[in-house]
């Protein structure tokens, strides 16, 4: 079973964290702290040495993971831990191909079946994706689509057609953490992203408050979102007294389950 | 041997190359590879080019006769493709306007780019100055430090640059954080890449371009040998200047190609920047190539006194001319090039940029003695002004002052 194809309808809330931040004990109690809240999906990002599509913030996360020379073996038992079958939220992974293909995509999917409900990598597009996307699916783990405001309507066509999970809408053209969201052109997008496709359009990249997951609840057809940087940038705010971090992750999660 | 016709149309050399990009860049390199299909054939946009190449730049370049360095190796005939006379000083300026002039045509209004060595920021600022394009520089403070002179350069010719501070604070976080800028500013931003790297079309594009090398030296070549060349050697870092002059001799079957890669400390040691003789195949800057990289796939950091060679991937199309064996690529050390680089100057009246300077190095380690007869074009792709700094504090010269 899936859990990604039992989504809610509406406002459906998808919390991204790094693997492994900032230590890998550390992550542990992170990734509790999200799991209590029930969110609809937790997305577990992989640490790489040069994540090219994500900004600032999510690049220095990455670092602090790497720190101790986290492998992508100890990301991938730490996942595990969770239990996936124990709630029900969905458990996807975020990642960049060099990390599936150097682990090796057979031994990957093997780590990650029943595991996982699905998987996004970032830098795989369309093109490329045929030889993944069919191991993959026979071990029923869904290859999310992104789409972004560059992504054209004949483009979209392709991309979207036997999609499953969830799309993920980039809202700003711009790596994770930017800052500015357009609603008219998100709602444009998102309606017609809609019209092409029956699962899920969930928007990310920029969505750092209560404020931005309201106003795309009311302003936009979304079905949801996605929120990243702003759960890491609290570490930073709160300058990475850790005890404080879990508290204020408690306090911001709650704030966005609207 | 059949014709050589890489890459294929999604930009494949063999398994190498391809796209890996978010979504948020694929259009906008599908876009482009369009448009650079599209002016290949446009004849006015050749005229203009060659035009730039002749006046602005002052190609052909020149193919010297280093009879004096011949005569200390003892072995082959050794002649210089000297495109380090090129307006700008390296062949980075023949990529430069190629790209600058098919942004133009896209309607364009914002250059970016990244830059190691400072040669392909400073032939960046150029073009942008030439066609009064606003210009941003991304460069890796680490690099910003030891090629002062260029920095200098490129705020003169009005081109704002941005340090890079993550990672090794050189060239492979500079071409992150170009990436990073061309994903935010999508609608009117043109990247110029300055190497064969990165994700299709770039490896091909910026390997057209620099072919005038390969053009101009076998024309010349077979004018004052009335025969083709034996060997070709020329640096790689991520592959251009090499690709260029390769590129027109690959169907040449008798014609024996090396590229030279900086060993750093040594190719062994962890401080290399020798990507296909250390590296293994992996997916950096949205091409799949031959990549410095531990078992988890995370790229490490290169180590090289040169800085435009200190890069830890390289361009497909060298990772697949490996692979089929068409070219032989071998390492030289920081020490090796440095000896290289004043045995140059001294012999032949030439400074060379400390990248070239490991061509210069192999030739001299490996045909001492040796290949008598032979004839050997080595590309001269940079001269060594920028590099004085960091060539004096390594040969223990005071420079300052
Ligand atoms: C003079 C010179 N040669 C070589 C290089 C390395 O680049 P490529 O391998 O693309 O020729 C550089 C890069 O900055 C350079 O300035």
């Amino acid at each position: 079973m899936n859990n990604l194809d039992s989504l809610p309808k509406k406002k459906i809330l998808s919390l991204f964290m790094t693997c492994g931040f900032p230590t890998l004990n550390q992550s542990k109690k992170v990734f509790n702290e999200m799991l209590s809240h029930q969110p609809d999906i937790i997305e577990f990002g992989l640490p790489f040495s040069d994540p090219m599509a994500d900004g600032p913030i999510i690049q220095e996360a990455n670092k602090l993971a790497l720190r101790s020379k986290l492998s992508t073996q100890q990301s991938l038992n730490l996942i595990k831990e969770f239990n996936k079958s124990k709630n029900n939220t969905s458990f996807v992974i975020m990642c960049y191909l060099n990390t599936v293909r150097k682990f090796g995509l057979n031994k990957f999917i093997k780590n990650i079946k029943s595991i996982v409900d699905g998987i996004i990598i970032v830098d795989l597009p369309f093109e490329e994706e045929d030889a993944i996307k069919r191991s993959l699916s026979k071990n029923n783990i869904h290859l999310i689509k992104l789409i972004s405001p560059m992504t054209d309507k004949k483009r979209s066509q392709k991309l979207l057609k036997n999609s499953k999970g969830f799309i993920y809408y980039i809202s700003a053209t711009g790596i994770t953490g930017s800052n500015k969201l357009d609603y008219k052109e998100i709602n444009k997008n998102v309606k017609s992203i809609k019209k092409m496709s029956s699962v899920p359009v969930l928007v990310g990249f920029g969505i750092k408050s209560k404020k931005d997951v309201i106003d795309i609840s009311k302003k936009t057809n979304a079905d949801g979102v996605i929120i990243g940087s702003a759960l890491i940038q609290k570490y930073f705010d709160i300058k990475m007294d850790f005890n404080k971090y879990l508290k204020s992750l408690k306090k911001f999660i709650q704030e966005v389950k609207i | 041997m059949k014709k050589y016709k890489q890459p294929s149309t999604i930009g494949r050399f063999g398994e190498f190359g391809g796209m890996y990009v978010s979504e948020t860049l694929m259009p906008l390199l599908l876009n482009l590879d369009k448009s650079y299909k599209k002016i290949q054939k446009d004849k006015k946009f050749k005229k203009e080019l060659n035009d730039l190449f002749k006046n602005y730049v002052g190609r052909p370049s020149s193919l010297h006769y280093a009879k004096n360095l011949s005569k200390y190796i003892n072995g082959p005939k050794v002649y210089f493709k000297r495109d380090e006379l090129n307006h700008t000083g390296a062949h980075k300026i023949n990529n430069c306007l190629g790209q600058i002039l098919l942004a133009k045509k896209m309607g364009k209004t914002r250059i970016i780019a990244e830059t190691g060595a400072g040669q392909h920021g400073v032939a960046t600022a150029t073009v942008c100055a030439l066609f009064g394009l606003p210009c941003y520089i991304y460069m890796g403070s680490k690099d910003i430090e030891r090629q002062k002179p260029n920095v200098f350069r490129m705020k003169l010719l009005g081109a704002t640059i941005i340090p890079v501070e993550s990672g090794s604070k050189s060239l492979k976080d500079a071409m992150n954080e170009a990436l990073r800028d061309w994903i935010k500013n999508v609608r009117d931003t043109f990247y110029i890449i300055g190497s064969t790297a990165g994700p299709h079309p770039y490896p091909k594009m910026v390997r057209d371009f620099q072919s005038v090398i390969g053009k101009e030296a076998r024309e010349q070549i077979l004018k004052v040998e009335k025969k083709l060349p034996d060997y070709l050697i020329a640096c790689v870092g991520g592959g251009s200047n090499a690709m260029g002059l390769f590129y027109p001799f690959l169907n040449d079957k008798n014609v024996k190609i090396i590229g030279v890669e900086a060993a750093g400390k040594g190719a062994k040691t962890e401080e290399t920047a020798a990507t296909m003789t250390s590296g293994t195949p992996g997916i950096l800057h949205g091409s799949y190539s031959y990549v410095l990289q531990d078992n988890d796939g995370q790229i490490k950091e290169a180590h090289s006194i040169s800085a435009g060679l200190d890069y830890p991937g390289v361009g497909p199309e060298h990772s697949y001319l490996k692979d089929i064996k068409r070219v032989k690529y071998f390492g030289i050390t920081d020490k090796e090039a440095l000896e290289a680089f004043q045995i140059c100057s001294k012999l032949e009246g030439i400074i060379p940029a400390l990248e070239p300077s490991h061509a210069l190095a192999y030739l001299i380690k490996a045909f001492k003695n040796k290949q008598k007869n032979k004839v050997v074009i080595l590309n001269l792709c940079g001269r060594g002004d920028k590099d004085l700094f960091t060539a004096a504090k390594a040969i223990g010269f005071d420079a300052d002052e």
